[in-house]
């Protein structure tokens, strides 16, 4: 597992953070950005994957031969329709579930077990109600294994940014959804894996500390080059955050349209009402719309 | 059952057909319906039966009695005072504590025990399939039978019943357990998977913590049983504790004497459910965080 792990991208060796677990956030050097990630070895690559439920008589095609590639560094937002098989492709990828057909490649190459390979924050939740903020959000750094200690000065340092400061001992049954949501992704991001897979991260946030946090993961995402697949409904972060947008068609989910975002990086500053961020939503949204015109009903009896 | 042609217009036989179906299906239904009302008015019948036939026995046998009046039945306070101070010296040095001792001796080694079992039947299906009926059976045996046996053939001392106290409490704590242990969320066991976590990391940091609050349900049963479980114990033959005063009590006809031993024994049962919920309180601060802010006002976060 370790090998597979290791295999970084240029920008990371050639920055020194060949380390790449245990570097402070804080102390990482800004790294030079490179916007467009040239066509390598992609580090995930999903192929030809379809999935159909069978629940008593009911038979539902979640997925239908979805294929893809995402580079190293890449950052993917995937949107589409409720219930067009986004989460099932996620549990696809982590191991969780098995393809009916189709392989998942993970950077080796197709791997028996591909669970704990990739960053996972699931669409609820599911924080430990019997732990505190703070040891919720270590759980990955414990579960590799690594040392305790240094996981919660690092998760220390990175509560105020989440919007959790004051909260480290609270159980999350206390705390709101929003509050939840972020020490969840927290947990995600403190599992330090190369490519991150994020259900819907932002849904129960209001505006501004969702502004705030698309900003803090651009941040992260540039200095440690993190590949990021990242599910959303809404289609104006879909644009903001991504390199490519991966656009779902109605069940059964299949990939009717890349759209490749070419908006200059870094975008923090970039501000909401610029026009190319407005014909690139646009676009995205007639693409959208398009998907659910044709939606062809995947239920049968 | 494809009985709607696509776009062709139906025919009259395969009209009739359905109309057929129908009403044999209506029938069935009808059917099982007036089944359903026929079984649930006859188990209310035997309920009401068995209810009033009960009460008129007890009604009618407190008629029997002659000079049945409350103060021969219950002694007044002063007489158990005074009983008090008679015995109390002896009660104090001798009955109480060795009952207490056979109590928490019996008490911990039946939660040892029904935490090993629980966690065996959940580990392994194999297990849970033998076990699961054993434990069943070995409560329909009455405890009483063996627990008599047991004191007869090993006497006067404090082993026997201790095993007593056992076989009354382990019960509780090992069914509790295991229904605790099998009702951990699936999601967050999925969640921990796809984080990478073993079988034993699972068990530990997930299926355990949230079987914690039944494991203190059947705990709390437990202690109430217990102390029963040592006076009956000690009723059948010891030399000291609380079921022998009892016994003597019986046998010299000292009414007020028996009343004392009956609410020593409700004393110390309380003090034990007590102690349990002190240390629940203690152990689940989570558990009652979150069960303080839903009485605070109740709502869905
Ligand atoms: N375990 C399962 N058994 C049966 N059907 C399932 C199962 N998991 C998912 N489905 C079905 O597969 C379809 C896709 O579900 P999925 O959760 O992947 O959708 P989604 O794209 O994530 O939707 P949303 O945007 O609402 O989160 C749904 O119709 C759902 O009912
Ligand atoms: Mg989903």
């Amino acid at each position: 597992m370790s090998s597979c792990r290791a295999v970084l991208s240029e920008t990371e060796r050639s920055a020194g953070l060949g380390g790449g677990d245990e570097i402070p956030v804080s102390a990482a050097p800004a790294s030079p950005t490179i916007m467009t990630p040239e066509p390598r070895v992609p580090c995930l690559e999903v192929r030809g994957v379809s999935k159909t439920f069978r629940d008593g008589g009911q038979i539902v095609h979640a997925l239908d031969r979805v294929s893809f590639a995402a580079y190293p560094g890449e950052f993917i937002t995937i949107i589409g329709p409720s219930g067009s098989g986004k989460s099932t492709l996620f549990n696809i990828i982590t191991g969780l579930t098995e393809p009916d057909e189709g392989e998942i490649v993970l950077e080796c190459g197709v791997v028996r077990r591909r669970a704990g390979r990739v960053g996972y924050m699931p669409q609820r939740d599911l924080l430990l109600p019997w732990r505190t903020v703070l040891n919720n959000v270590i759980l990955g750094p414990e579960l590799d294994g690594r040392s305790r200690r240094e996981a919660r000065r690092r998760a220390r340092e990175l509560l105020p940014l989440f919007g959790l400061e004051g909260f480290e001992n609270a159980f999350p049954e206390t705390l709101s959804g929003g509050m939840r949501q972020r020490a969840a992704l927290l947990r995600t991001f403190l599992t330090d894996r190369e490519v991150l897979l994020l259900d819907e991260p932002f849904g129960a946030l209001d505006a501004l500390t969702r502004r705030e946090l698309q900003r803090w993961l651009l941040g992260v995402w540039e200095r440690f080059r993190k590949t990021i697949l990242f599910i959303t409904h809404d289609v104006e972060e879909a644009v903001y955050l991504a390199d490519r947008v991966l656009v779902f068609s109605g069940r059964p989910g299949r990939i009717v349209k890349e759209l490749r975002v070419d908006l200059p990086r870094p975008r923090q500053a970039i501000s909401l009402l610029s026009e190319d961020l407005r014909r690139h939503e646009a676009e995205l949204l007639a693409a959208l719309e398009a998907a659910n015109g044709h939606a062809p009903s995947g239920e049968t009896k | 059952m494809s009985d709607i042609a696509s776009g062709e217009q139906l025919d009259l036989v395969a009209r009739r057909a359905t109309a057929v179906a129908w009403w044999r299906d209506f029938g069935v239904r009808l059917a099982l319906d007036v089944a359903r009302v026929l079984v649930l008015t006859g188990v209310v019948a035997l309920v009401l039966a068995f209810f009033s036939a009960g009460m008129l026995q007890l009604i009618v046998e407190a008629r029997a009695q002659e000079n049945l009046s409350l103060a021969t039945i219950f002694p007044s306070p002063v007489e158990l005072r005074q009983a008090w101070d008679e015995h109390q010296t002896r009660l104090l040095q001798e009955h109480i504590p060795e009952t207490l001792w056979e109590t928490l001796a019996g008490l911990t080694i039946a939660v040892v025990l029904g935490l090993t079992i629980a966690a065996l039947m959940d580990f392994s299906p194999l297990l849970r399939w033998v076990l699961y009926p054993v434990l069943v059976v070995s409560q329909t045996i009455p405890i009483f039978a063996i627990a008599i046996l047991l004191i007869l053939i090993f006497g006067f001392g404090s082993g026997p019943k201790i095993i007593v106290v056992v076989l009354f409490c382990f019960f509780p704590v090992t069914l509790s357990t295991f229904t605790g242990l099998q009702s951990a969320d699936p999601e967050l066991i999925s969640l921990l998977r796809a984080m990478g976590a073993n079988a034993r990391q699972i068990w530990v940091k997930a299926r355990l913590p949230a079987a914690m609050p039944s494991f203190f349900a059947g705990l709390r049963i437990a202690a109430t049983y217990s102390v029963v479980g040592a006076i009956f114990g000690e009723y059948i033959t010891a030399q000291r504790g609380l079921g022998v005063f009892l016994k003597r009590s019986y046998s010299s006809f000292r009414l007020d004497q028996a009343y004392l031993a009956i609410l020593l024994t409700a004393l110390l049962s309380l003090l034990l459910v007590l102690l349990v919920n002190l240390v629940e309180r203690l152990a689940l601060r989570w558990y009652y965080t979150a069960r303080r802010r839903s009485w605070r006002g109740p709502g869905i976060y």
